[in-house]
């Protein structure tokens, strides 16, 4: 199987409004890479929630981001944008209804012997509730995430490119 | 947790859904009641009300993420019932493809994902080992092997329905879009990996059933009723047919039962303490009409499966005990011996010659201003029940989740490992993950079942006789 250069995992759930930010970013992403060499380097995945299924792609990339909304109060005030590299659990990883990025680069690990280098990048949202819209402040941030993920994926590229 | 002289368990983990367990001590300090509460809101039969009925498929396979494809089906027969039609032969068997991907996938999700852990590692394991991770650390082959059925399964609702979760391609009258070559084709070339994990993974349950002999004896090891559709020649099928019940002799109690006409056999109790509503059989009442749908209650109403190799292991399953099979821990070996008969059907269904028909889609108004819809989901049978208005808004919504009908089961069964595993007023890790472990044999979704927003954490209680809390347990 070709392997992936960037692999860009962006989940949550498009209906529960700022929840499916990472789906409107991934659009965004998707249609800046459409007309250059970048779209046959960097695959784009599109799921509600992570789950072992996502171990064997992970394992076939050389670097991936995880795009997710995260929590106002937990990371930050709604509109904070992050970026957190993901370290390779060193203990036991659990999986009862959530599966954490950790998570899956461990079950790559673990079964397909490959974890690549990872980065969780998160734009905190304000509303959580049933909506396919995004808070103001979300909707603001957004073009910013982009552009900074944009930046990184061309940074990861950049060392992970065959010489 | 200790709090007063109360316990409680607090999630049941590895299901789907969240819920609570408490178990009610006597003056001796046994386990004398078990129940299984389910604390979550049901909505989605009001907030369809209103709605063109024509919406109803795309908005019920929003209840679940697990089996949205078996809502998917149920719903759009409810519709096809509306309509009045028959809908076109080539759309009945690619709905019953969509069917077959879906139970795989589901059941794969249940055995290897949530309920291997327990085969594998046994139910005394360490708590923070028993997951996926310590099944990939023991037996990294069964892992992949779960995640690749898995795969498979979704990858096969991705090509029909053009998404894993919440795909709309089922409509009333048929399905929107035919099957294309290239996706036949694919699918295919898949189908002997996937019969290869579904037998060596069926040998290797077998093989490690005699270190459950003790499990097997007390999870839902007593009688009951069982209910499934089968086909007119009393053959497994998840797609439709007539409804069948045996009883726990084997006997078959009633046959040939209209789906349509659930509601004169299936009676629905609500108790106070669970938005899970508990059904039974209406002839003998409640709380004795409890009967048990899902895959041990298929095999134990089918008399065949109709493929050679599911055929030679129902034969054997049937021989787990001359009556019909009662042990819930038997769902494990059910599943398995249904996720085999669900590829080699696929391959039947696949290579029809009329597969690649275009012709997939009957079109019609609203001719009746009612319908049921019933279909076999991974859990067990889905009813679908509607009731429009003239212009073809719904009115009224009924939906009969298989996981409410397991609910008195499923509290029995709690019982019965309560009883036989837990002593005295503390909780070990090993008769916690048991009594946890009982539910998984039933793969209760709860969302499906109580159509809920939000998610509420399971724990399990264990009172004394005055009520107080003896011991906790809750799962963040």
């Amino acid at each position: 199987m070709p392997r992936v250069l960037v692999l860009i995992i962006a989940y949550g759930n498009p209906m529960r409004s700022d929840d499916g930010v990472a789906w409107r970013a991934a659009d965004e992403l998707e249609r800046k890479f459409a007309c250059s060499k970048i779209a046959a380097e960097v695959e784009i995945l599109r799921c509600h929630q992570l789950a072992p299924e996502l171990a064997e792609a992970v394992s076939q990339s050389e670097a991936v981001i995880f795009l997710d909304a995260a929590s106002a109060g937990v990371a930050g005030q709604p509109g904070d944008l992050g970026c957190e590299e993901v370290p390779l659990p060193s203990g036991n990883t659990s999986f009862t209804h959530q599966f954490s990025p950790g998570a899956v680069l461990a079950l790559s690990q673990q079964l397909f012997g490959a974890s690549p280098r990872a980065y969780a990048v998160t734009l905190t949202g304000e509303c959580f509730d049933h909506g396919d819209s995004l808070s103001p402040m979300v909707e603001a941030a957004l073009p910013e995430w982009v552009a900074r993920t944009e930046a990184l994926v061309r940074q990861l590229l950049s060392s992970v490119r065959p010489a | 947790m200790k709090q007063g002289s109360s316990i409680v368990i607090d999630p049941v983990t590895r299901i789907e859904g969240h819920s609570k367990i408490t178990l009610q001590l006597n003056e001796e300090g046994r386990v004398e009641e078990a129940r299984f509460h389910v604390t979550q809101f049901r909505g989605f039969e009001k907030l369809c009300e209103g709605r063109p009925f024509y919406e109803m498929p795309s908005l019920m396979a929003r209840i679940c993420g697990i089996c949205p494809v078996s809502h998917l089906i149920a719903s759009a027969k409810a519709c096809d019932s509306l309509l009045a039609v028959r809908i076109p032969p080539t759309a009945d068997k690619l709905r019953r493809i969509f069917g077959l991907a879906q139970v795989t996938q589901s059941h794969a999700l249940s055995l290897f994902h949530l309920s291997s852990p327990d085969l594998l590692l046994g139910m005394d394991a360490d708590p923070a080992k028993s997951n996926i991770f310590g099944v990939a650390e023991k037996n990294p082959e069964l892992a992949l092997d779960g995640i690749r059925l898995r795969q498979f399964g979704q990858r096969i609702i991705e090509r029909l329905g053009g998404k894993r979760i919440h795909p709309a391609w089922v409509v009333p009258g048929g399905v929107s879009e035919p099957l294309t070559e290239a996706n036949r084709d694919a699918i295919l070339f898949a189908l002997p990996d996937a019969l290869a994990i579904a037998e060596r993974t069926l040998e290797w349950f077998k093989s490690t059933m005699e270190k459950f002999r003790e499990e097997i004896s007390t999870f839902g090891n007593f009688p009951t009723l069982f209910m499934g559709i089968v086909k007119k020649d009393n053959g497994l099928t998840f797609y439709g047919g007539k409804i069948r019940i045996v009883d726990a002799s084997g006997h078959v109690v009633a046959d040939d039962l209209d789906p349509t006409h659930y509601d004169d056999y299936i009676g629905e109790k609500v108790e106070p303490w669970s938005y899970l509503k508990s059904s039974y059989y209406k002839p003998k009442g409640f709380p004795d009409g409890v009967y048990r749908v899902g895959p041990l209650a298929r095999l134990n109403v089918a008399d065949r499966c109709g493929t050679p190799r599911a055929d030679q292991e129902l034969a054997e399953f049937h021989e787990l005990q001359r009556t019909a099979v009662l042990s819930s821990f038997h769902y494990h070996h059910a599943r398995l011996i249904e996720i085999l008969y669900c590829i080699e059907r696929l391959e039947q269904l696949l290579n029809d010659p009329e597969i690649l028909s275009k012709h997939v889609r009957a079109v019609a108004r609203p001719n009746a201003l009612e319908g049921v819809g019933a279909a076999e989901a991974p859990r067990g049978t889905l009813f679908h029940h509607y009731k429009i208005d003239e212009q073809g808004l719904i009115r009224w919504v009924n939906l009969i989740i298989a996981t409410g009908q397991n609910n008195l089961a499923m509290n029995r069964s709690v019982l019965q490992v309560a009883k036989h595993f837990v002593h005295g007023n503390r909780l070990t890790p090993g008769m916690l993950n048991r009594v946890e472990a009982v539910i998984r044999c039933y793969d209760p979704c709860l969302s499906c079942s109580t159509h809920a927003f939000g998610e509420m954490p399971l724990r399990i209680q264990l009172l004394s006789p005055e009520g107080e809390v003896l011991d906790e347990v809750a799962r963040a």
